[in-house]
């Protein structure tokens, strides 16, 4: 079953085409790492496929919800970790995850903000504010906020960069202890993780795929190629 | 009581945040108290009875103190790009607007509150005419204006968020939006702070507070039903 259906995408911005009948699926549990050069519209497509942004043409399915049809009960089931962290700088890092848990109306909040606290190890920062936490304290509070309500589809627009390889390795451990059971997801310029951790590969240039195969059908030395003649037309 | 509760929830934050970096009321206390400075010395208050112009003086304060907030009320969601986490959440976007607007309605009601006393010390003169017995309809004025204000700015300052020219676009967009609310708050205040009991001024005072009313519920409700439009993308 498809928990990812996009048909035909376009989304402009003004004049300025950004994403260029856009077309994919992905199952259920799966790993989807979208690859491309800065500008090429994949933060565009992450924002579409998490309701922030609506598609000027096309259609897009979430668990089976058409976008349009009823986005909040999409919002419940999708998590973003984004470029920014969504933290409020003047509450602690537990009144983050309480505020955004309550928005999200989570049972027994108290404990599963406890739970993840320990996950991403602040547990003995938890009463402090955000703003005296370093950028990958804060990316790591990032992770527990995006999984207080258990989304069961995670977006994840860049989340390695900015972390140290400590970060990196809790987000990359809690990747993995949810990995089964989710489907995700990813923007990344890391090749080597987004090849590893996907189950999909997809290279996005100037609001159009021109590269999308499942893992077993990559030609790592061919999707290099693809990748690298992508980014350097970025340069051009 | 899920809406209730998110409702509640966003407020809550605003309150805890502005009681913990005091943004906004130091600025518009501040920003209020300078006004009443600078009138008490350009009108000479202390030769001159100013009670005729109370009502214009205190609402032409006011109004720039709550814009001076109000710019202010989305600073925190745009960090860090919280006002996306926001608008991720299962969260009726007329939620995230009425929580907003009450917020900005505490602290500027509050802020008046504090000025109020202090405005009547420099402006109005002794013995003061304004009746006990007024008083009422003198803060139901001033809650009334309130909350025409924080529907509406709360509304431009959503849309002031997205732009480079912040600063600018509430007074732009909100001044003119916001005249029939100033108008008949300068009314209220004014006849009530200079003593006059006469029926035909009462009568304007009355029908003052219900164009205050049916302000306040139209564009509430108005804006309530378009905010999702607004805060969409």
């Amino acid at each position: 079953m498809n928990e990812i259906e996009a048909k035909n995408i376009c989304r402009s911005f003004g004049r300025r085409d950004v994403l260029k009948d856009v077309s994919f699926t992905l199952e259920k549990g799966g790993f989807l790492s979208i690859f491309g050069p800065n500008g090429a519209g994949k933060t565009t497509l992450v924002k579409i496929l998490s309701t922030l942004l609506s598609p000027s043409s096309g259609e897009v399915h979430i668990a089976g919800i058409k976008l349009d049809d009823d986005p909040t009960d999409i919002r419940k089931q999708i998590g973003l970790i984004s470029h920014q962290p969504l933290l409020y700088l003047d509450l602690s890092a537990y009144e983050n995850l309480i505020f955004y848990g309550t928005l999200y109306g989570v049972d027994d909040l108290e404990e599963r903000a406890e739970k993840l606290l320990e996950q991403v190890e602040l547990t003995h920062r938890r009463h402090d504010l955000v703003r005296t936490f370093s950028k990958g304290m804060q990316q790591r509070l990032t992770i527990a906020r995006s999984l207080i309500h258990g989304p069961s589809i995670l977006f994840l627009d860049e989340p390695h960069s900015g972390l140290d390889p400590h970060a990196m390795d809790i987000l990359d451990g809690l990747i993995e202890s949810i990995r089964a059971d989710h489907t995700f997801v990813m923007v990344t310029h890391n090749l080597r993780k987004g090849l590893d951790l996907g189950s999909a590969a997809m290279i996005i240039e100037d609001g159009r795929i021109i590269f999308h195969k499942g893992k077993q059908d990559i030609d790592e030395t061919e999707f290099e190629e693809v990748y690298r003649v992508a980014v350097r037309g970025e340069v051009q | 009581m899920k809406p209730f509760k998110q409702f509640w929830v966003i407020l809550k934050k605003d309150i805890i945040m502005e009681m913990r970096t005091k943004e906004m009321l130091v600025s518009m206390l501040l920003f209020v108290m300078l006004t009443m400075i600078i009138f008490n010395y350009a009108f000479r208050a202390d030769r001159n009875d100013l009670t005729p112009f109370g009502g214009g003086l205190l609402w032409l304060a006011f109004i720039y103190t709550a814009f001076l907030g109000m710019n202010r009320s989305f600073v925190h969601e745009k960090d860090q790009g919280c006002l996306e986490g926001l608008l991720l959440s299962p969260v009726d976007r007329s939620i995230i607007y009425v929580s907003k607007m009450a917020g900005n309605l505490i602290f500027l009601s509050a802020v008046e509150f504090a000025a109020v006393p202090i405005f009547t010390m420099f402006f109005i003169s002794f013995p003061y005419y304004m009746h006990p017995d007024k008083l009422g309809i003198f803060l139901l004025g001033l809650v009334l204006s309130n909350i025409g204000i924080a529907a509406v700015g709360t509304f431009v300052a959503t849309l002031a968020v997205n732009t480079n020219r912040q600063d600018l676009l509430l007074p732009i967009l909100g001044l003119p939006l916001l005249m029939p609310v100033v108008a008949p708050a300068v009314i209220i205040s004014g006849t009530i702070m200079s003593g006059s009991t006469s029926k035909h001024e009462m009568e304007l005072v009355y029908e003052s507070l219900k164009i205050l009313a049916a302000y306040d519920i139209i564009f509430f409700v108005v804006i309530a039903m378009i905010y999702d439009f607004i805060l969409g993308e």
